[in-house]
């Protein structure tokens, strides 16, 4: 991995971290992590709150054991101007794929979420793009690992430009 | 939605009185073999290794197995006589977790968010 560009990429950081990231001035979607900018991210934990709205959104949060992640999944593709210009079809599949999402998150199951990062109302959360239940009862302890080795060996890194 | 508190990874073991963790409403996760529940009261006792702690499950909708190994996450309410016991809000079956990877892992995780 380009250890210069993260931003694309989906970090793997612990809820703890995620929450320190901060946002760029004029670049919406784009955050800074010790001096790196970061666009996405992916977390793996345990849905600990559901918040459903049919055809909005569903709010939820990700609890991996160092903190709470709030994530928001959009519900509303087939009446978002968003997406007016694209093919019906598409936005249909889109909006088919987001509602399977939804229906599999429920309180308690392990979910591995991935999206964009995101802030609302100065709270940072995850934007979601996909979702996989985790069947492995050990997922959560393998993110945990993951994410410490990816910190030490490259997020943490130092950039040095030439 | 208000924010809700993550519930801080610990070992049964380590849920002592002299404990940072052993503080009424405090949120936990915590993780355990089913010795015990009582149908009429939801209430569920967990053991790993030598310890053991009460769990409060009237708020959960999942299949409680003796002898199968669960997670719960919730508040820890402390009794009058000391006696600690977990209001559950989440619970979940980790039938096939590797618990010595799961405690070293554990450690891995302390000794990296001390780091920070």
């Amino acid at each position: 991995m380009d250890a210069l560009q993260l931003v694309n990429t989906h970090v793997k950081l612990l809820a703890f971290d995620f929450l320190t990231v901060k946002p760029i001035p004029h670049e919406p979607t784009i955050f800074s992590r010790k001096g790196r900018r970061l666009s996405r991210a992916e977390t793996v934990g345990i849905v600990v709150s559901r918040d459903f709205k049919p055809n909005r959104f569903i709010k939820f949060d990700i609890d991996d054991g160092t903190g709470c992640i709030p994530c928001i999944l959009w519900l509303n593709q087939e009446s978002s101007h968003h997406f007016s210009r694209c093919r019906p079809s598409n936005v249909r599949l889109i909006a088919q794929m987001a509602a399977d999402f939804a229906s599999q998150i429920q309180l308690g199951v392990i979910g591995r979420v991935r999206g964009k990062i995101s802030s609302y109302r100065g709270n940072l959360q995850i934007t979601v793009s996909d979702v996989v239940i985790e069947r492995d009862p050990n997922s959560q302890i393998l993110h945990w690992l993951d994410c410490l080795r990816l910190a030490r060996n490259c997020y943490d890194k130092v950039v040095v430009l030439p | 939605m208000a924010t809700i508190a993550s519930g801080a990874l610990v070992n049964l073991e380590e849920l002592v009185p002299s404990s940072q963790h052993f503080k009424h409403g405090i949120s936990l996760r915590v993780t355990g073999k089913l010795q015990d529940y009582d149908v009429e009261t939801a209430v569920a006792v967990i053991v790993d290794r030598n310890a053991s702690l009460k769990v409060d499950t009237q708020h959960l909708n999942i299949s409680l197995r003796i002898g199968s190994t669960f997670q719960f996450i919730g508040e820890l309410l402390l009794e009058p006589d000391n006696e600690a016991i977990l209001k559950a809000r989440v619970g979940r079956n980790m039938d096939g977790i590797d618990l010595n990877l799961y405690r070293q892992s554990l450690q891995l995780l302390r000794d990296f968010q001390a780091g920070r």
